[in-house]
């Protein structure tokens, strides 16, 4: 008799587990489709880009072509070419593998640390709270460029240093949205509940706590990626983070700049071009969580 | 402005919540001293905070002793060297020397040129004040009326173009935008002059302000002061574009919040004229916020103004900032990252008791 109650049970369960992940997955292709349609078409060309750009470029972003100098815009170089003859088409394509990548790499570093770290103060409170968002306050009084540059005049200046400065100026952001959501819900009487139930502090923090924050978080994601691009080019522009012969938006417009004045206009406003496309799909994805976060509330 | 129309907040009295019946009998005015107290602390704690992080920044960046003694130094030279610079002192003595010498406005010295870092910065602050000032005029001059205009007619067309320059104006990296205004505006047209900073024209009325729009307009030298704004009008617009979408977006949300609100409602339904129900309640009301931003924006400036001053070769503290930088010159740079924050630690709590003295709902705590 219990033996097939239980199979009986486990069945209705097996169902309800498909179902429930069909409704999910239901749920999902929905909302993808309510995605604004054209930043969401540029930000996946983008990704494109990242993932197999270097493979279909017409040619070698970094191939010299003294030939071919500062050649403008034509049938075989959509872009024309720089003043070392190498096609900017190819490069503004190679530069978004790290433009982004850099980007997303030290964006995620600093939203991870940040909404733990944000998630964990609101629920503590106290002197770790109020020392915590003091420190949040004077990290927010440097202007971000000028922060960054100070933090490359200490940690020295590589690549991977950009992502440890993009993390550390992203960090405050999430540490103070995640605060101010989550630091309501320190009171909530579930959270109590969970607590008398014996849960442990991280276990409620990161599995109780850090999931209302999500739809904030995924829009601060969308606005700091693009803010952290524009720093990158933007350090980049003045020599740091990325030399000069490897792609990079930022340096193609410095690079470029110098050209400007013989007319050659399009070796810097190709790349820039790009920068505004991307950092501008990426504000409207913001705004759109942004907008599905007040509707929920 | 926004400070002409503070009393009207007062007399009306429209701008505070309705007296609810619930309101606790316990409503006390804020010790203005108190208050005024807690502002100053919290600055000069916050100032001080920012310094020790300038602080341990340069005490990450290599040691400069052995660049200064030269190739065949002994350990004794160097040794010698650290402790005449201090560097062989314990951290907290090292950080007690730094704050005093900050306090007396010693920013240390150039690696590159060996001149005092504060004399320096000072020689090229007006320039940056000016583009600064220029800049912040422009996007007010903008940002304000079009926010208004946007806010009152929440999704009309004026609305919907003012959101997409703001969008726009976002995301255009602002050295990029400067570069193509010199091609069009220089390059293609030819209406403004070469990229080179403040010109070639040798100031011949004397200096007053150090500010040279201002000096020529002060000796009326209208020559030399239109060839001056010629030179301005380019980076000027290029800082402003980064500048202006904050100021629009705060005053197009805070004029949508009080055309939404029952006492706006209220007043028009009473036959109170457009006009007046515009200065008296919609201006007061949108004050605080805009001025928030705006001390927000001020700060930026100072940081913000860097790319703009390199494309431009505008001889201002950013581009010092970034020249120095170059030549792995720390001190300059740590000077131009503490003044720019401070600058904005400091208007920001200037904005806050502007807005304090003129909102009277915050003179009450509950």
């Amino acid at each position: 008799m219990a033996p097939s109650k239980v199979m009986k049970l486990s069945m209705t369960a097996d169902r309800r587990d498909t179902q429930r992940r069909r409704t999910r997955l239901l749920r999902a292709a929905v909302w993808l489709r309510r995605l604004p349609r054209l930043p969401t078409i540029i930000l996946g060309i983008t990704f494109l880009a990242i993932l197999i750009g270097p493979a279909i470029v017409p040619h070698d972003p970094l191939q010299p072509n003294p030939a071919n100098v500062l050649e403008a815009p034509s049938a075989s170089h959509w872009f024309g070419t720089d003043g070392f003859g190498m096609d900017v088409l190819s490069r503004v394509i190679a530069a978004a593998r790290l433009d982004v990548g850099v980007a997303v790499a030290g964006v995620t570093v600093g939203a991870l640390g940040g909404s733990i770290l944000g998630a964990t103060v609101a629920y503590t409170g106290g002197w770790i709270d109020a020392i915590v968002q003091k420190a949040i306050e004077v990290l927010q009084s440097f202007p971000l460029f000028l922060f960054a540059l100070a933090l490359f005049a200490a940690l020295g200046d590589n690549t991977f240093n950009l992502v440890v400065v993009i993390s550390a100026i992203s960090l405050p952001w999430y540490v103070r949205v995640v605060r101010s959501v989550i630091s309501p819900l320190r009171e909530a009487e579930w959270v109590k509940a969970l607590q008398n139930a014996g849960a442990s502090g991280p276990r409620i923090v990161i599995w109780e706590l850090l999931p209302n924050a999500t739809s904030q978080v995924l829009g601060l994601f969308a606005l700091s990626t693009g803010l952290a691009i524009q720093v990158i080019a933007a350090l980049a522009f003045i020599g740091l983070g990325v030399q000069p012969p490897f792609p990079e938006w930022g340096s193609m417009i410095n690079t470029g700049a110098s050209f400007l004045l013989q007319g050659a206009w399009w070796v810097s406003t190709f790349p820039g071009v790009a920068v505004v496309l991307v950092v501008i799909s990426l504000h409207s994805l913001s705004r759109f969580f942004d907008a599905e976060t007040r509707g929920i509330g | 402005m926004a400070g002409s129309t503070a009393p009207e907040l007062d007399e009306d009295g429209t701008a505070g919540p309705p007296p609810g019946a619930d309101e606790p009998v316990t409503a006390t005015r804020v010790d203005v001293f108190k208050y005024v107290a807690r502002k100053v602390g919290s600055l000069v704690l916050v100032s001080l905070l920012v310094a020790t992080l300038t602080f341990v920044v340069s005490r990450a960046t290599a040691d400069p002793s052995f660049l200064m003694v030269g190739q065949d130094a002994t350990d004794e030279i160097i040794a010698a060297r650290r402790a005449e610079m201090g560097l062989d002192q314990p951290m907290y003595r090292q950080w007690a020397s730094y704050m005093a010498d900050l306090v007396r406005g010693d920013l240390g010295l150039s690696r590159r040129t060996f001149a005092p870092v504060g004399g320096e910065i000072l020689e090229r602050l007006p320039a940056t004040v000016e583009l600064a000032g220029a800049a912040l005029f422009l996007s007010l001059l903008v940002a304000i009326p079009a926010g208004i205009r946007a806010g009152l007619r929440p999704d009309g067309w004026i609305d919907r173009l003012v959101g997409s320059v703001a969008q726009l104006g976002a995301a255009i990296p602002n050295f990029w935008l400067g570069l193509m205004l010199i091609y069009f505006g220089f390059y293609w047209l030819g209406w403004f002059p070469a990229p080179t900073g403040r010109g070639l024209f040798s100031l011949e009325s004397e200096a007053v302000t150090g500010i040279v729009t201002i000096d020529t307009l002060l000796a009326r030298d209208w020559e030399a002061a239109r060839e001056s704004v010629r030179y301005l009008i380019l980076p000027a617009v290029t800082l402003a574009s980064g500048v202006m979408p904050p100021i629009l977006n705060v005053t197009r949300n805070a004029t949508v919040s009080v055309v939404n609100s029952a006492y706006y409602e209220a007043a028009l339904s009473f036959g109170v004229s457009r006009r007046v129900v515009r200065m008296r309640l919609l201006l007061p009301n949108i004050a605080a916020p805009v001025i928030n931003i705006l001390a927000i924006t001020i700060g930026f400036l100072m940081g913000g103004a860097v790319l703009v001053e390199v494309v431009f070769a505008w001889p201002g503290i950013g581009k010092y900032a970034v020249t120095a930088m170059d030549s792995s010159d720390y001190n300059p740079v740590l000077g131009v990252v503490l003044l720019a924050s401070v600058t904005y630690v400091v208007v920001y709590q200037i904005a806050d008791l502007i807005t304090f003295a003129m909102d009277p709902r915050l003179r009450i705590s509950r």
